[in-house]
């Protein structure tokens, strides 16, 4: 059986277990911020994964993962004039 | 070479046990997955009926054996009540905590030392359907996979005594990460992700444990 690793700079859409969903950084044991609905975590979430190159995973309320994406970075970001 | 195990080893080895009694089917499979992992987690080993497939052994007797190698057993009660009408219903749960209930009653040491958690999915039900319980611990995870966490690792606490236990937060938020680390090692054999997701669904128990004791071992146990 193969060993099980946990990939470095992932962002997660999760279930919180007061109520509504968190976006917590891969390994953390925090969340970053928590959200009444799930859509919002998402784009929260979708955010800084673009701005990090990171990968997201929304999970199910099982905890289980259900969707992955990748992001790079934009490399030519608009210039604010 | 065959070594005869000391009283003291044999007790060690029953004392990490826990006898886990409850559904194995799909739809149990949402808080299954977190309350195994939530064991581990905390230093137990679940022993679970579905732990080795052998067609040739008789169910009951397996279940006796798990009961008699644990000190320790979670009992989910939470189907007591038929949701359909017409719907048989099922006495294996409460009929094997009944065996487990008598092995702390006429056990000899360590059995009469067992400790039982019953689960529930709401407050109350059991006094309804199965009165005669007292002197057992019964908490409720109201259907929800967090929630089920948060029973199991309080009763680690006030029962198990694991006193260092952590708090159910960070515990979930390890499970998110083992998930995580599950799903991407099925990624690395090139399914697609619809894929994954119905693999990890069907993976049998006794495999899913292996990974979560693997990766316990690897990041909790020696980071």
């Amino acid at each position: 059986m193969a060993k099980l690793v946990n990939k470095q700079n992932t962002q997660h859409v999760v279930p919180h277990p007061d109520g509504g969903w968190s976006v917590k950084k891969g390994g953390s044991i925090k969340a970053t911020k928590i959200f009444e609905r799930q859509n919002e975590a998402i784009n929260f979430a979708r955010r800084i994964s673009i701005n990090q190159s990171a990968k997201l995973y929304i999970h199910s309320r099982d905890g289980m993962v259900r969707e992955k994406y990748s992001y790079n970075a934009d490399p030519n970001p608009p210039i604010d004039k | 070479m065959t070594q005869k195990l000391t009283s003291g080893v044999i007790e060690t080895y029953i004392d990490n046990n826990i006898f886990v009694n409850c559904p194995f089917d799909d739809e149990y499979k949402p808080l299954l997955r977190p309350l195994l992992f939530t064991i581990v987690y905390l230093g137990k080993n679940p022993r679970i009926a579905s732990e080795r497939s052998d067609s040739g052994e008789n169910r009951i007797d397996k279940i006796c054996e798990l009961i008699s190698e644990s000190r320790y057993s979670i009992h989910d009660l939470s189907r007591l009540k038929s949701e359909h009408a017409d719907e048989f219903y099922r006495l294996n749960l409460p009929f094997e905590f009944g065996i487990d209930y008598g092995a702390r009653l006429f056990g000899s040491d360590p059995l009469n030392t067992k400790k039982h958690l019953i689960l529930e999915k709401d407050p109350y039900n059991y006094k309804i359907a199965i009165s005669d319980i007292s002197g057992v611990d019964i908490k409720n995870h109201k259907g929800e996979p967090d929630e089920i966490v948060r029973a199991v690792r309080d009763w680690f606490y006030e029962t198990v005594g694991i006193n260092e236990a952590d708090y159910t937060k960070v515990i979930w938020n390890r499970f998110i990460d083992f998930s995580t680390a599950l799903f991407d090692n099925y990624k690395d054999k090139g399914l697609s992700d619809h894929e994954i997701v119905e693999e990890i669904k069907k993976m049998p128990i006794a495999e899913y444990l292996n990974y979560v004791k693997l990766w316990v071992d690897e990041y909790i146990k020696s980071p």
